[in-house]
C-alpha cells in the first residue's frame, strides 16, 4: 500500500475532527465565549508578571556584568588631590581603570535620569551631589572577594568618604525578583486551576447538549478516541484563542499604560526601556492557552462517554 | 454493489451464533433465557414476540451494546462477551442498525448524518459524499440530502436511517421495529428497502410484532416469549 493510500483514512478523520470541533465552538457561541473569556484573563495576570519580570531579569543581568566600585570624594578636595586619589585608586591591584565623575557631571546624570526630580536639587540651591570615582575591575576580578578587595582598600583613604558597589543591591534586587517570580508562579497556579474547572464545565455541558449524537456514533461504530477528539480539539481551540485574545491584551496594555508607568518603572528597571514579549513568547503563551484547553477538555471527559 | 446472493446453510461462518445464552439485569430477573440460534451468511430472519418478549434485549446483544450473562454470543466470528471493550467499535462497522425512532443527528443534514458511519471510518470526503449520494438515490432522497431530518415525513427519516445503515455496505444489517411508527403504506416501502439489501447477501434480522409482515414475507421467523425462544419456523416457499 503506498503512503499515500496509507495516509487517506487518518487525514480524512483529521478534517472530520476540526471540522467537528469548529462545529462545537459554533453550536454553543456564549458558553464557548466564557471559556475563551477566562483563559484570556488569567493568561493577561500572567503575562503580565511574566512581562515584568522578563523585564526586571534583563535590567539584573545587565547589572551583574556591569562590576564596579563607586568611591564618592569629599567635597573639600581640590582638583590635585581629587587626582591623586584617583591615581592611587589606578594603581590597587585588581583595577582595570579609574573615571573621575565631576559635582556637575553627576547633577547632569541625575538629570537626565530622572525627569521632574532635578527641581528638587534646584530648590536646596547648591548641587548636592559629590564627585566620584568609578572603579572598573579587570574582568577575573569581577568576584564578590575581587569587589570587596578593592573596596576595603578604598574604605577610609584620606578624602574618600564613601565606597558602593552594585553588588549589595544587585542581590537585594534579584532577591526581589526571586519572591516576585514565586508570587507570579503562584498566582498563576491558582489562576490555571480556576480556568481548568471553567473549561472542563463548559465542555462537560457540550458533552450533555450532544449525549444523543455520541450514543450515534458509538452505534455506528465510533471508538471513544474517535468521539473524544473533537472535544480535546475544541478545548484546544477555545485555549489559543484565548491566548490570543490575551496577547492582544497584554499588548494594549503595554502601549497604553507604558506612559504612565514610566516613572514607576524606571524605579525597577533603571534607564532600561521595557520591552513587549517576542515572537516565540507570545507562541508560548497561546501555547499554554491552548494546553489549558486541552487539559480541561481531558478533565471533563475522563469521567467518561458512553460506549 | 455485490449481487443477489442465496441464503447459505448455517455453518462456522454464520455471522449470528448463540449457544445457550441467557442475560439478566436484576437477580432472578432475565430478560433471556437460555436461547441457541444461529443465523447463516445472507439469511432474512424475523424476531418476534410480545412486548417484553426479550427482542430489543437480544437484537441488542447482537450489537455488542449488551454482553450476555451466559452462554456464547459469536457475532461476525467475534465473542462478544470475551471481546475487549476496544474490539466493539470495528464490529458495529460491520452492522447496519436500524431504529424504529431513526436516530438521526438533528442539527446535520440528511447526507451528513448517511456520511457519519463513512466518517467513522475514515473515508475521504469526496468519496463520503459520492457514496452517500449513491445510496440515497436508492432509498430515493437523493434531492432531500442538504434538508434537515426534522424537515422529513417519518417515512422519509427511516429511508435515510436505512441509507446510513447500508452506505457501508455491512456484513449484518439489524433493524428493530423499523415500522413501529409508520403507516402501512410506508411499511412495505421500508420492508422493500431492507429485503433489497438481503437480496443483496447481507444477514438481515429484523425485529417486529407486526403480524401483517410476517405473513407477507414469509422468511424464517424466530418467537420469543418471556425472554425464550419458543418457536424457529422456517421461511415459507421464499425465493433467494
Amino acid at each position: 500500500m503506498s503512503l499515500a493510500r496509507a495516509l487517506r483514512a487518518p487525514a480524512a478523520r483529521a478534517v472530520y475532527f476540526v471540522r467537528t470541533a469548529i462545529g462545537g465552538l459554533r453550536a454553543s457561541p456564549v458558553t464557548s465565549a466564557v471559556a475563551v473569556g477566562t483563559i484570556a484573563v488569567t493568561l493577561v495576570l500572567a503575562g503580565a508578571f511574566g512581562l515584568l519580570v522578563k523585564n526586571m531579569q534583563g535590567f539584573l543581568d545587565r547589572l551583574a556584568s556591569d562590576v564596579t566600585v563607586t568611591a564618592y570624594l569629599d567635597d573639600t578636595l581640590t582638583d590635585q588631590e581629587r587626582g591623586d586619589v584617583a591615581a592611587y585608586a589606578a594603581a590597587l591591584e585588581g583595577v582595570q581603570g579609574v573615571v573621575l565623575v565631576s559635582k556637575e557631571e553627576a547633577l547632569q546624570r541625575f538629570e537626565r535620569g530622572s525627569e521632574g526630580r532635578a527641581a528638587l536639587l534646584e530648590a536646596l540651591g547648591e548641587n548636592p551631589l559629590p564627585a566620584s570615582l568609578e572603579v572598573a575591575l579587570v574582568p577575573e576580578r569581577r568576584t564578590t572577594e575581587g569587589v570587596r578587595g578593592v573596596m576595603d582598600a578604598l574604605s577610609g583613604w584620606p578624602g574618600i568618604s564613601d565606597v558602593a558597589n552594585a553588588q549589595d543591591w544587585v542581590q537585594g534586587y534579584a532577591g526581589a525578583l526571586s519572591l516576585l517570580r514565586a508570587v507570579g508562579i503562584g498566582l498563576g497556579v491558582v489562576l490555571a486551576l480556576a480556568t481548568l474547572l471553567i473549561v472542563a464545565n463548559t465542555i462537560r455541558l457540550a458533552v450533555y447538549a450532544r449525549r444523543d449524537e455520541i450514543d450515534i456514533l458509538a452505534l455506528v461504530g465510533a471508538s471513544r478516541t474517535f468521539v473524544a477528539i473533537p472535544f480535546l480539539l475544541e478545548g484546544a481551540l477555545q485555549g489559543a484563542l484565548g491566548g490570543a485574545v490575551a496577547v492582544g491584551g497584554l499588548a494594549a496594555l503595554y502601549r497604553l499604560a507604558l506612559p504612565t508607568l514610566a516613572s514607576g518603572l524606571a524605579l525597577v528597571l533603571g534607564d532600561q526601556p521595557a520591552g513587549f514579549f517576542d515572537g516565540t513568547e507570545i507562541a508560548l503563551l497561546i501555547g499554554v492557552g491552548a494546553a489549558l484547553g486541552v487539559l480541561g477538555s481531558a478533565a471533563s471527559l475522563a469521567g467518561g462517554l458512553s460506549e | 454493489m455485490s449481487g443477489r446472493r442465496e441464503a447459505e446453510p448455517a455453518s462456522g461462518d454464520a455471522p449470528v451464533r448463540l449457544y445457550h445464552v441467557s442475560k439478566s439485569y436484576l437477580a432472578g430477573t432475565w430478560a433471556l433465557h437460555d436461547i441457541t440460534l444461529e443465523i447463516a451468511k445472507g439469511e432474512f430472519v424475523f424476531l418476534t414476540g410480545p412486548s417484553g418478549a426479550g427482542k430489543t434485549t437480544l437484537m441488542r446483544l447482537v450489537l455488542a451494546a449488551e454482553r450476555p450473562s451466559d452462554g456464547q454470543a459469536l457475532i461476525l466470528g467475534r465473542n462478544v462477551g470475551r471481546a475487549r471493550r476496544s474490539a466493539i467499535p470495528p464490529l458495529r462497522r460491520r452492522i447496519g442498525v436500524v431504529f424504529q425512532d431513526f436516530k438521526l443527528l438533528p442539527r446535520r443534514t440528511v447526507e451528513e448524518n448517511v456520511r457519519v458511519a463513512l466518517d467513522v471510518m475514515g473515508t475521504p470526503v469526496r468519496e463520503a459524499r459520492a457514496r452517500a449520494f449513491a445510496i440515497l438515490k436508492q432509498v430515493g432522497l437523493q434531492h432531500r440530502r442538504h434538508h434537515h431530518p426534522l424537515s422529513l415525513s417519518g417515512g422519509e427519516q427511516q429511508r435515510v436511517a436505512i441509507a446510513r445503515a447500508l452506505v457501508n455496505e455491512p456484513e449484518l444489517l439489524l433493524a428493530d421495529e423499523p415500522t413501529g411508527n409508520l403507516d402501512p403504506d410506508l411499511t412495505m416501502e421500508i420492508l422493500d428497502l431492507i429485503s433489497g439489501a438481503a437480496a443483496r447477501g447481507t444477514t438481515v434480522i429484523v425485529a417486529t410484532h407486526d403480524q401483517t409482515i410476517l405473513r407477507r414475507y414469509r422468511r424464517r421467523t424466530l418467537r420469543l416469549e418471556a425472554g425464550r425462544l419458543v418457536e424457529d419456523t422456517p421461511a415459507v416457499g421464499v425465493r433467494a
